[in-house]
């Protein structure tokens, strides 16, 4: 118990100057600032409605957190888990388009796999770079989310792009078939949070390589149901996070991962309701784990 | 056109593309020089270009401008120096909270200033130069020159000063530097601080003169590809330019291809600034000899060898 206290003091004062610098920040676009956090809560945690936009934004960036902590466990800094994604989306995608009439049951898992084999290509070239020439994973890793970015842009802008769309650039509708299914009906939390949470107790129990490239393919089919432009933008910085604060250890990760979607998901409300700008929630991110970061760190290193 | 005239148009527009990527190289390269890594150098960049592009909106100068974006980023290296000399946090992951802060702070406070005018530097003008001369003078700006005697100045303080000499000692040997008397920690605020500074100038330069525009995420990486381009100059300023001329070369190469129509998405384009220097990385390290200038301090940090 005391041991537990002695870890958690940290993290609760990094809680408190995040609530503190939070309500500096932005307690003004509301009447008050109990106000403010009120409507952070019921935004993330409200109602239905909301608790499924929060896992929602929870999973593919709980995908991400793995594909950071997996590297880092074996001493790798990767930054690279939103190339990974969009290199898994975009070969889900593709064998979603090659071969649009196959049934579900046929459909879904080839998809995944297309999914996961790319992000996990894409994620291991900059081992293999790191390992025949040494030169720096980190930056591979970097340098890849524009390159994969690109890409994804130049698919949906070309090749790729519907046919009634107006020019506006995505792709068209998957086919049925290709959907991952909700949970609940008309909501759109979908079951790739049941095969996150499970890859992260897998991994907790085995050590093993994983790669993000499904938590890609998974938002798309799930929910925005095509390839839109940059639709996972943020997600990269968002899993990283979460590894870090959760010490990349695969069982803390799941209820970090839960929180950031917690934030991104009020984020989206603090927009609608108080009229606050999207970078609101990279804003909030980034003070919560400046307060965390510095907290933790400040008091490792004066023991 | 002459080929004389063609090949200079094609430096100058390379240079010019470079320029904002130059500061960058120049930060990270006094930073890493001084034992720290900064990641947040893309964040301090877009920080940097956001407010020098609306200083000079409200205050009509663009060196009023330069200087504001100057002075944000050394504010946002702050969060850095603090995170890393004050709490002793890994330097790699507060970074990532300094991109994440720059990110979201210049998209949130730069929004109103998307879509403005604003009146950039004068062009330069020699009364009774000839027109090859004075067409070069015109393509050339203030932030351009600037952008080749800082790698100069910089070189100079570094390798020929006892303030460089010391400054390379806290990098390579920070303990042996306490040992022989040398505030390390003071070294390391100076570096974080003038990295900040460099990185709210390329931002700036790239805002305010480069593009003449401010657009959220505008940097496009540039201070990302600089941190991964660091190795190329052995982190020794003098071998900026060329190194930053990579970028800009590919960068101003598939900009021209664009512009003459050529029937290739500019999405793939646009893969070629990004694509270059990682394949330019790949051949460095398979060709070159001298692989121990890093500062060694370093090592720790980017976790070599674990």
């Amino acid at each position: 118990m005391k041991a537990l206290a002695r870890k958690s003091w940290p993290v609760a004062a990094g809680l408190v100057t995040f609530v503190a610098v939070t309500a500096l920040l932005f307690g003004r676009a509301t009447p008050s600032v109990t106000g403010f956090f009120a409507m952070l809560w019921k935004g993330a945690f409200g109602d239905g409605y909301a608790l499924s936009e929060t896992l929602v934004k929870a999973t593919p960036t709980l995908w991400c957190a793995l594909a950071v902590a997996v590297p880092a466990q074996l001493g790798l800094v990767s930054i690279g888990a939103e190339g990974q994604m969009y290199a898994g989306a975009i070969a889900g995608a593709g064998a979603v388009f090659l071969f649009p009439h196959q049934p579900a049951w046929l459909l879904l898992p080839l998809m995944l796999a297309a999914a996961a084999l790319s992000g996990g290509c894409w994620g291991s070239a900059a081992g293999w770079l790191k390992a025949r020439f040494g030169i720096n994973e980190t930056v591979v890793s970097m340098l890849q989310n524009f390159i994969a970015i690109n890409l994804l842009e130049y698919l949906i802008h070309g090749p790729w792009i519907a046919a009634n769309s107006g020019n506006w650039p995505e792709t068209a509708e998957f086919p049925q078939a290709a959907i991952l299914p909700p949970i609940v009906a008309g909501l759109r939390t979908h079951v790739g949070i049941f095969g996150a949470v499970a890859a992260a107790a897998a991994l907790w129990f085995v050590a093993r390589h994983t790669r993000s490239g499904l938590g890609g393919i998974m938002e798309a089919s799930a929910v925005q149901n095509r390839l839109e432009s940059a639709f996972l933008q943020g997600y990269g910085i968002s899993g990283y996070l979460v590894s870090w604060l959760a010490g990349h250890d695969f069982l803390l990760i799941v209820p970090m991962a839960l929180v950031m979607g917690a934030i991104l998901t009020s984020a989206d409300t603090l927009q609608l309701n108080a009229a606050l700008p999207a970078s609101s929630a990279i804003i909030i991110q980034g003070v919560l784990f400046t307060c965390i970061l510095g907290w933790t760190s400040f008091v490792r290193s004066r023991r | 056109m002459t080929i004389v005239q063609t090949g200079a148009d094609l430096l100058i527009s390379a240079l010019r593309s470079s320029t904002p990527m130059a500061f960058a190289l120049c930060g990270e390269i006094m930073g890493e020089r001084a034992g720290v890594v900064n990641i947040g150098i893309e964040g301090e960049m877009l920080v940097g270009a956001a407010t020098a592009f609306a200083v000079t909106a409200v205050s009509g100068s663009p060196w009023v401008g330069l200087l504001a974006g100057a002075a944000a980023g050394a504010v946002l290296s702050v969060v850095h120096g603090v995170l890393c000399l004050v709490c002793r946090a890994n330097q790699i992951a507060s970074g990532v909270a300094v991109l994440a802060l720059g990110a979201g702070c210049s998209s949130y406070f730069g929004t109103p200033y998307v879509g403005r005018q604003i009146t950039s530097f004068a062009p330069f003008t020699l009364p009774g130069a000839s027109p090859g001369v004075a067409a070069v003078l015109r393509a050339v700006s203030p932030t351009m020159v600037l952008g080749l005697a800082v790698p100069l100045a910089l070189g100079v303080l570094l390798f020929m000063t006892r303030t460089g000499l010391r400054w390379r000692a806290v990098g390579e040997a920070p303990a042996a530097a306490r040992l022989l008397g040398i505030n390390v920690s003071a070294y390391r605020w100076t570096a974080i601080l003038l990295c900040g500074v460099l990185a709210g100038l390329g931002g700036g330069a790239l805002s305010v003169d480069y593009a003449k525009g401010w657009s959220e995420g505008m940097t496009t990486g540039r201070g990302l590809v600089a941190i991964g381009l660091v190795v190329m100059t052995r982190w020794n300023p003098l071998w900026t330019t060329p190194v930053a001329m990579i970028f800009g070369a590919a960068e101003s190469l598939s900009l021209s291809i664009q512009s003459r129509g050529v029937g290739v998405s500019p999405y793939l384009l646009a893969l070629f600034p990004y694509l270059t220097p990682l394949v330019i990385l790949a051949l460095h390290a398979r060709f070159s000899r001298r692989q121990g200038t890093m500062p060694a301090s370093l090592a720790d940090i980017l976790q070599l060898g674990a």
